[in-house]
C-alpha cells in the first residue's frame, strides 16, 4: 500500500517538473497546494466526489486533443474520433467515483478507458460478434469487489473496541479512512471529501484495512 | 496464479496488446495468458503506463483548432447523466469449461467467450475442435486432445498462438503446459502430441490477413507451429 503523502508528492514531482512559473520561496507549500489543485487526479476526485462540473470543463479541454488523436491512430476516421471523444468524456464523467488513486494516475485511468471505448466501438463498426467487450479483456482488478465493503458492515461495527486496538498497525491511509467509517461515522462520500481522496480509493482502501483488519483481530479462517 | 510459465508473448505484442491495436482474437488470448502469468500481468501494467505517459505527452497535433471547437452543449449534456457509484459487475454463468471427465476454470476474457455455448466438432486423431467468431482477421478455437493423441504431420500456412489452458502437449521443440504462449509460424511440418491430454485455445489468422508489421511482432524463434487439424 503506497503512502497517500508519498503519492502525492509524487504528483507534485510531476507538476513541478512541467516548468511551472517558479513561486517565491516564502509561498512554497502554498505553490505545492496550488499545482495540486489543478493536478488531473484533484480534478477527477472532484468531478467523482462532487459532480464538479467546471472541473471537468477542465478536463474536458486536456483530454479533448489527446483522445481524438488515439482515435485517429485506431480508427483513421475523423468521425469515429469525434464520437470517441464524446464517448470517451461521457465514461470519465460516469466513471469518476470509481477512480481509484492507488491503481494509477488520472492519465492511465483516462488512457485505459479511451482505448477500452475505441475497441468496444471498432467491434461495433465491425459488427463483429457482442461475446466479448473491453471491460473482459483489459479487467480492472478492482471490479465487483467494492460491494463486498456494504456487506461486510453489520459484522464490523461489533468489533469496534478490537479494530482500535490493532488498527494502528495499518498503514496510514487505511487507519484515515477506517477512522473515518467506523469511528466518526462517516458516510464514505463525507469521508472521501474529507480526505480528498476518490470515492473508488476510498472504498479499495477500506477493502483492503478491513480485510487485514480482520486477519489481526483473528476473524478471517 | 500459474508461477511456472516458460513461453510468453514477445514484448513487442504485450505492446501492441496495451495500446489497443491487436485484433479482438489476438486481444483475447493476450488477456488469457495475463490472467494467468504473473510476470505478463506485471509488465503489461508497466506497458499500461509508459503508453499513457507517451500518450499525454505527445505534442499537440495541427487539428487542435478542430478538437476545441464549442464543446459546451456536448458537456452540458454529458454532466446531466447519473454517474456509477458501484461498478455493475457481470457475473457469467459459464466460467468453467466440461471435457469428458474433468472441468477446467478459464480465464475471464475466455470465460465470457465460451458462456454463449461452444460446439465441440470430432476431429482426425483425437482432437476436438469448437470455433468461436470473435472478428473478421482471425480464426480462433478451443482445442482439446484427448490422452494420447497425435495430430497427423502437416502444413500451415498464416501464424498461430496457442494458449494452453489445461494439460499439456509436446512437439520437436518442447513441452508445453497450462499458461504458456506458443507462437508458430506458416509452413514447418509439425507434429504435436499430447500424453495426458491437453485444452487450448488457439488464434489463427489466414494466410493473407497479417500485415508485415505484425508478422514482425511473432517471436521469430518459435518458428514450428502447432498445426490446425481440419485440413489434409
Ligand atoms: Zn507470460
Amino acid at each position: 500500500m503506497q503512502n497517500m503523502s508519498t503519492a502525492l508528492g509524487g504528483f507534485n514531482v510531476g507538476r513541478l517538473a512541467n516548468s511551472k512559473p517558479q513561486r517565491t520561496p516564502g509561498r512554497a507549500s502554498q505553490a505545492v497546494i496550488g499545482d495540486l489543485a489543478d493536478s488531473d487526479e484533484k480534478l477527477l476526485i472532484a468531478v467523482g466526489n462532487r459532480q464538479d462540473t467546471q472541473a471537468f470543463n477542465v478536463l474536458f479541454s486536456r483530454f479533448a486533443t489527446r483522445i481524438y488523436a488515439m482515435g485517429m491512430k485506431l480508427t483513421r476516421n475523423e468521425q469515429l474520433s469525434h464520437d470517441l471523444v464524446q464517448e470517451a468524456m461521457l465514461t470519465v464523467w460516469q466513471k469518476a467515483p470509481l477512480y481509484d488513486l492507488d491503481r494509477g494516475n488520472a492519465q492511465s485511468w483516462i488512457f485505459t478507458l479511451t482505448r477500452n471505448r475505441c475497441f468496444d466501438m471498432l467491434r461495433k463498426i465491425k459488427r463483429q460478434p457482442s461475446c466479448v467487450s473491453a471491460d473482459d479483456i483489459w479487467p480492472q482488478d478492482g471490479d465487483g469487489e467494492h460491494h463486498l465493503v456494504h456487506e461486510e458492515q453489520g459484522s464490523l461495527e461489533v468489533e469496534v473496541a478490537l479494530i482500535e486496538r490493532h488498527y494502528t498497525s495499518l498503514p496510514a491511509p487505511q487507519q484515515a479512512v477506517i477512522e473515518q467509517i467506523y469511528m466518526l461515522d462517516r458516510t464514505h462520500e463525507e469521508a472521501a471529501a474529507e480526505l480528498m481522496i476518490p470515492l473508488g480509493t476510498l472504498k479499495s482502501r477500506l477493502r483492503l484495512g478491513v480485510g487485514k483488519l480482520k486477519q489481526l483481530i483473528g476473524i478471517e479462517k | 496464479m500459474t508461477t511456472d510459465v516458460n513461453y510468453h508473448p514477445a514484448a513487442e505484442l504485450l505492446e501492441a496488446f496495451a495500446q489497443g491495436t491487436l485484433s479482438t482474437g489476438l486481444s483475447v488470448a493476450l488477456s488469457a495468458h495475463i490472467e494467468l502469468c504473473a510476470s505478463c500481468r506485471e509488465e503489461s501494467r508497466r506497458l499500461e503506463s509508459t503508453s499513457a505517459l507517451a500518450w499525454s505527452q505527445a505534442p499537440a497535433q495541427e487539428r487542435n483548432e478542430d478538437v476545441t471547437e464549442d464543446f459546451s452543449a456536448l458537456i452540458a449534456s454529458i454532466v446531466k447523466q447519473p454517474q456509477l457509484k458501484e461498478l455493475s459487475s457481470e457475473q457469467f454463468s459459464v466460467d468453467k469449461i466440461h471435457m469428458l471427465e474433468h472441468s477446467v476454470t478459464l480465464p475471464r476474457a475466455l470465460a465470457k467467450v465460451a458462456s454463449e455455448g461452444l460446439v465441440w466438432k470430432k476431429l482426425a486423431g483425437g482432437i476436438n475442435q469448437a470455433q468461436v467468431t470473435l472478428d473478421d482477421e482471425t480464426q480462433c478455437e478451443f482445442i482439446y486432445m484427448k490422452p494420447g493423441s497425435q495430430v497427423p504431420v502437416h502444413k500451415h500456412q498464416g501464424n498461430e498462438i496457442t494458449l494452453v489452458l489445461d494439460g499439456s502437449f509436446s512437439d520437436e521443440l518442447g513441452h508445453y503446459q497450462a499458461a504458456d504462449f506458443v507462437v508458430r509460424n506458416q509452413a514447418h511440418l509439425h507434429r504435436p502430441a499430447s500424453e495426458e491430454g491437453c485444452l487450448c485455445f488457439a488464434v489463427l489468422d489466414g494466410p493473407l490477413a497479417f500485415t508485415k508489421g505484425l508478422a514482425r511482432l511473432f517471436n521469430p524463434i518459435n518458428r514450428y507451429r502447432f498445426r490446425r487439424a481440419t485440413s489434409q
